[in-house]
Order: C-alpha cells, then sequence, then structure tokens
C-alpha cells in the first residue's frame, strides 16, 4: 500500500484538496456563506471561534433528507448563491420525524420475523439519536450493548419525487439547462440510492475498517450482519463524545491536534490508497472515545474514483503549477473545467480565478503545518467568495464544468475543512506514507 | 353452514368471477347448499361483504391486544400498532379488498352501508384508545367533543385503508409513511391547546365585534 501512494504527486503542497479543480468553485460558497456569519457584521474577535464552530456545525446538522442533501453537494459544487439558495431550499426542507416504535416493531417483523425483543434483551423504544435518513435504537443481549439504526419507511421510495421538486429550483439558481444539469443529478441520485441501500452499507463498512485497520488512533464498531438487513444495522454500541460536543469541551489543543489530524490521515488514506472515500465527513458520523481516539460511523455513502481521476484532480497541488500557466490551463482542460467551445476571454477569466482559488484553497498543503482555527484564512476564503459571487463576467458564465466526479470529493473536502475548523486544530496537511517531493 | 365458510365461499366467487353472484339463489346452488342457509346467517350480500371487513377488524384488534408491549403503549403508539396490523391483515385478502372495498371514490353515500361493521367494531376499540389517552394526558379534554373522537378516528381509519389500496410503492412503504404522519398529526390536534387556542381567540374576536 506504501508504494502505491508514491504515484501520487507528492511535493508537500500537491496534496490536497478539492480545491484543486474547480479552484474557484469548490467549498467557497459554503464557506462564505459561514463565513460571512462569522466575519461579517460581527469583528469582535473573542467570539469568533465559537461562533464558527457553531455555524459549521449547525450547517451540517440541519441538512438532512433528499433535497437538502442534493442542495448541500450542489451548492458545494457549484457557484451557486448562498442568499437564494437558502431561502428557495429553506421551503424545500425536509424534516423527518422520529420513527414510531410501532413502526420500528413492524420493521424488525418485515426484517426478520420477529419483534426487537425477541432478538434483543433490551430494546429502547425511543430513538437514542438520529441519523441522515433513519435513526439509532440502543439495545443488549446480556451485558453487549448494540447501536440498532433503523431506517425511514419509503426514503428510498420518496427520494426521485424529492428530487423532481428540488431540480426546477436548482435549475433556475445556477441558470443551467436541463442538459448540463443531468450529469451532476445522476451522479447525486445514484449517491443517495446508494445511502438506502443498508445491504450495501454493511459491506462497505465492513470493507473500509477492515482496509483502514493499520491505521493510529481511529476505530471503527464491529458490525453484525446477522442482525442487519435492507432497513436495519447492527453494530457495536460505543461510548464517546460526538465530535462537536468534542470540539465545545475543554479538549487541549494537543488532543484536538490528535484528533483532527487522526481525520485527516484517514480521509487521505482513502482517497489516495482505497480510491474509495466516505464522501460525508460531517461531526454526526464521529465519535471520541476515552483515550482520544477516533471513532468513525456511518459510510452510506462513499465514493469511488480512478487512479487517472485522482491524479489529474490532485494535480492542482503542485505549487509549481501554480506558476505555470500553460500546465494549470493543460490541467483545467483535463477536468473539463475549461472546455473546446470557451473563447480566450472566458478561459482568462476561469484561469485568473481558478489560480487565485487554489492558491488559496491549497494553503493547507503549502506550509508544513497549518492551523485551521486561523480566523483571517476564513475570512480570505469568504472575501474570495465574495468577489466570485458578484463578478458580473464570472455570473454570465452558466455552462456546466467539471466532472460529476468532482461533487463527492469536493463535498469530501469541503466538509474535512470544515472539521478541522470546527476542532481548530493544527495539522500537519501531509497525507500518511508520503514524505517530500518524489 | 357458519358465517366463516359463507365469507369464504363469497370471497373465493369473487375473486374468481370478477364480480358479486347472480343472486343468492345461484351463489348457495354452486356448493350445494340451500337460500335458508345462506339467509340464517346473512340479510343480503351487502350484510355479508359488511362481515368480511367487520372481521377483518375484530382479528386485528384481537391480535394486537395480545402483544405483551400492549398495556405499556401510550395512546398513540396502540393506534399506530392497529393500524400497521391492519394494513398487514389486508395483505391477506388483498384482492378482495381491492375488489369490493368501498373507496373514498364512491361518493355519493361514503362511507357506504358495507362499513357499518366494521365501524361497530373499530369505533369501541377507538374509544378504548381515547380513554387511554385520556388517562394519561396526551389527549386534552374538550367535554363533549371528545366523544366525537372514535367517530373522526374511524373516518381516519378508512382513509389508511383507502391510501393503502392505492399504494403501488414496494412494500406498502408508503402506507407506513402515510400512518406515521397522519397518526402523530392527529394527536397534535388533538393532543394540545392549539385548538383551544384558536378557538378562544376566534371567540373573543367575535365578542368585541358584536
Amino acid at each position: 500500500m506504501a508504494q502505491e501512494q508514491t504515484s501520487i504527486p507528492s511535493n508537500r503542497a500537491s496534496r490536497v484538496a478539492a480545491l484543486a479543480g474547480a479552484g474557484a468553485q469548490v467549498g467557497v460558497n459554503y464557506l462564505k456563506h459561514y463565513g460571512r456569519r462569522v466575519v461579517g457584521s460581527e469583528p469582535a474577535t473573542d467570539t469568533l471561534h465559537e461562533q464558527n464552530a457553531d455555524v459549521v456545525y449547525d450547517a451540517f446538522s440541519k441538512l438532512k433528507g433528499g433535497p437538502l442533501k442534493l442542495a448541500q453537494m450542489l451548492s458545494i459544487d457549484k457557484n451557486m448563491l448562498p442568499e437564494a439558495y437558502r431561502n428557495q431550499f429553506a421551503q424545500a426542507q425536509y424534516s423527518a420525524p422520529p420513527l414510531s416504535y410501532p413502526l420500528v416493531v413492524k420493521t424488525f417483523q418485515r426484517e426478520f420475523g420477529k419483534k426487537p425483543l425477541e432478538i434483543f434483551d433490551t430494546f429502547s423504544k425511543e430513538a437514542a439519536h438520529g441519523a441522515s435518513i433513519g435513526q439509532v435504537h440502543r439495545a443488549a443481549i446480556g451485558d453487549k450493548t448494540f447501536a440498532v439504526k433503523v431506517q425511514y419507511p419509503g426514503v428510498a421510495d420518496s427520494l426521485n419525487s424529492d428530487l423532481a421538486i428540488v431540480k426546477p429550483i436548482a435549475l433556475r439558481i445556477m441558470g443551467m439547462s436541463e442538459r448540463d444539469f443531468a450529469p451532476y443529478i445522476t451522479e447525486v441520485q445514484k449517491r443517495l440510492l446508494e445511502e438506502t441501500d443498508y445491504e450495501l452499507e454493511l459491506k462497505r463498512s465492513i470493507e473500509l475498517s477492515k482496509n483502514s485497520r493499520s491505521l493510529k488512533n481511529i476505530r471503527f464498531p464491529d458490525y453484525y450482519p446477522e442482525y442487519s438487513g435492507k432497513r436495519v444495522i447492527v453494530m457495536d454500541w460505543i461510548d464517546g463524545i460526538p465530535l462537536d460536543q468534542y470540539a465545545e469541551n475543554e479538549a487541549s489543543k494537543e488532543k484536538r491536534n490528535q484528533v483532527a489530524q487522526s481525520i485527516w490521515d484517514f480521509y487521505h488514506f482513502q482517497i489516495h490508497t482505497l480510491l474509495r472515500f466516505h464522501a460525508d465527513p460531517h461531526p454526526g458520523n464521529f465519535l471520541v472515545d476515552e483515550n482520544n481516539a477516533v471513532v468513525a460511523l456511518d459510510f452510506g455513502c462513499t465514493k469511488e474514483i480512478t487512479r487517472q481521476y485522482r491524479d489529474d484532480y490532485f494535480r492542482f497541488l503542485d505549487p509549481a503549477l501554480l506558476e505555470d500557466r500553460e500546465g494549470f490551463e493543460a490541467a483545467m482542460r483535463k477536468l473539463d473545467l475549461i472546455l473546446e467551445e470557451d473563447s480566450l476571454q472566458e478561459i482568462d477569466l476561469i484561469l485568473h480565478n481558478a489560480m487565485l482559488g487554489t492558491k488559496l484553497l491549497g494553503r493547507p498543503f503549502y506550509e508544513k503545518s497549518f492551523d485551521f482555527g486561523d480566523e483571517d484564512f476564513m475570512k480570505s476564503i469568504y472575501e474570495f467568495g465574495e468577489r466570485q459571487r458578484t463578478d458580473r463576467d464570472l455570473k454570465q458564465m452558466k455552462t456546466a464544468r467539471g466532472s460529476p466526479d468532482s461533487i463527492y470529493l469536493n463535498r469530501a473536502y469541503f466538509g474535512l475543512y470544515s472539521l478541522m475548523g470546527l476542532l481548530r486544530a493544527e495539522i500537519s496537511a501531509r497525507s500518511p506514507g508520503t514524505r517530500e517531493s518524489s | 353452514m357458519d358465517k366463516a365458510e359463507l365469507m369464504g365461499r363469497y370471497r373465493e366467487h369473487v375473486l374468481e368471477t370478477g364480480h358479486p353472484p347472480a343472486s343468492v339463489y345461484a351463489f348457495t346452488k354452486s356448493f350445494g347448499a340451500s337460500e335458508r342457509d345462506f339467509f340464517e346467517q346473512f340479510a343480503s350480500f351487502d350484510a355479508l361483504e359488511s362481515g368480511i371487513w367487520r372481521t377483518a377488524v375484530d382479528e386485528t384488534v384481537a391480535k394486537v391486544q395480545e402483544s405483551d408491549d400492549w398495556e405499556g403503549f401510550t395512546a398513540q403508539q396502540k393506534l399506530l400498532t392497529f393500524h400497521f396490523a391492519f394494513t398487514d391483515q389486508i395483505l391477506n385478502h388483498r384482492s378482495f379488498f381491492l375488489a369490493r372495498f368501498p373507496r373514498t371514490t364512491d361518493r355519493p353515500g361514503w362511507p357506504s352501508k358495507q362499513l357499518h361493521g366494521m365501524r361497530d367494531s373499530f369505533v369501541p376499540f377507538a374509544k378504548s384508545i381515547v380513554d387511554t389517552g385520556m388517562e394519561r394526558s396526551e389527549i386534552v379534554c374538550r367535554g363533549p367533543l371528545n366523544r366525537g373522537y372514535p367517530q373522526g378516528l374511524f373516518l381516519h381509519f378508512l382513509t389508511v385503508v383507502d391510501f393503502n389500496l392505492n399504494d403501488d410503492s414496494q412494500g406498502f412503504e408508503r402506507t407506513d409513511a402515510f400512518v406515521e404522519k397522519s397518526v402523530r398529526l392527529a394527536f397534535d390536534l388533538i393532543g394540545t391547546q392549539a385548538i383551544d387556542s384558536a378557538a378562544d381567540l376566534v371567540r373573543f374576536l367575535f365578542r368585541r365585534k358584536s
């Protein structure tokens, strides 16, 4: 596995982010959107840290259900107006109240022909907490405790109609044509449908935890296929502090850094070595246990990329490329970020912005260690996004750009940056196993 | 010849021919019984169908009340359990339900006479649920208005059956979701002061004007 890593363009600075390709497009919208609330009207710096964490967490915890996920992903990938987005999608918001116990019983009977209490000694009637398309109950056999995830009924079924509701709104906001939009929506639909497939999720969870066993300071619950089915997944109940609470608590900077570094390394291992990654890094998917180790949960949404695509994508992190306009342009073309039909003027505009964006968003990778608690970084991302948003020339470009594959890679990096910000952590953004330029 | 056997034969006839028998005479003759055998049990085919719907409710009620958790359930959980059990019950005879169950779209006259048997079985059951709810203060006491709740729950029950029969989602999942959402709404309405507050406001405004 270590050898595989050498094929990554591996200047220290050349290893990250989503930032890359889209440069301009990336998580900018999202970051700037939250950045606005952080840096906007409230210049009192002492409260900035707290707000930062709150805001980012809020944003993620609220995004549930099909339309919101779609919205989330499109807004990350496309240069979408955050205001318009927020207002429009607030109306389409889908929030699922908890499943009633009788329905959980019915689900069990349908899956296993047994009631929960015929399988477990105890089973909580109320959900312990929610999951994006289901909820988690606590159960026990003897003194062994389990987390039982139960899916909402009809989720898969309602998904398509949910997407149908969002589509026209998204089209309007982004000013895209149906045809340009189709590949993106297909990609999102595919991933979302996968997410409703608990049998697949079980398989992926087991695979991923097996493959990642060698990583330090990160652990996974055991999964129990014998109690799992189409609508139910059973795993170990792990006591730990949810990441968002952990970040708010009094954990020392060293501890937070350790947690952040473990998560960061985990993602780089997935993206670069496994070429399949968990595309939804948000605080709800991580716990921190009593030894300060990270527990990773919930692998419903994973994305596979090809080695070729990864190489093309991460090429942007080569700092030399930032000085090499032609090379940069070639790399952009490879990812369909510059298209055949673009005029010279358009190419200039795109290149200019993408290089700026890449430089800015790639910063964590150019430095030996990077402090995500740095407000100035957030602020410059926000300002950059704001300039992009208001730029009249950029606004006029409506063609869809970039491969649909980038949606989830960008999303993963956006989530990762947010987590790092949440933890106010200083980490080394190098991927595990890679050293200085080879 | 008992009721169950007649209902069974009737169901079979409808499912195989696609329509009710031409007459009681023809019906009983087909299995070598007399009209008298029939009329001792049912006054008409309508009465027989009514008996079929009623039996479905009776059986479901008996089944859910058997379960261990039943006594500990809240009113809402009891009602949900009933609905889930009934949709399950429909699965056993779905074709017959589809063929003969009086639908909301059959207006005017809905809920029709054939549903009276079902109502007679469901309403006392619903009343016991409402009583549970009152005891557990899940349901706000609104005096005489509460007496209408079982009837209201019956109409809701019919819409659930109707929804289920129109449902073409896999595993009838949409029905499950419909049950969850509509029962929750119903309990929100009868379980909080929202309606009382609204009524209070309206009364207040009305008095001011006069």
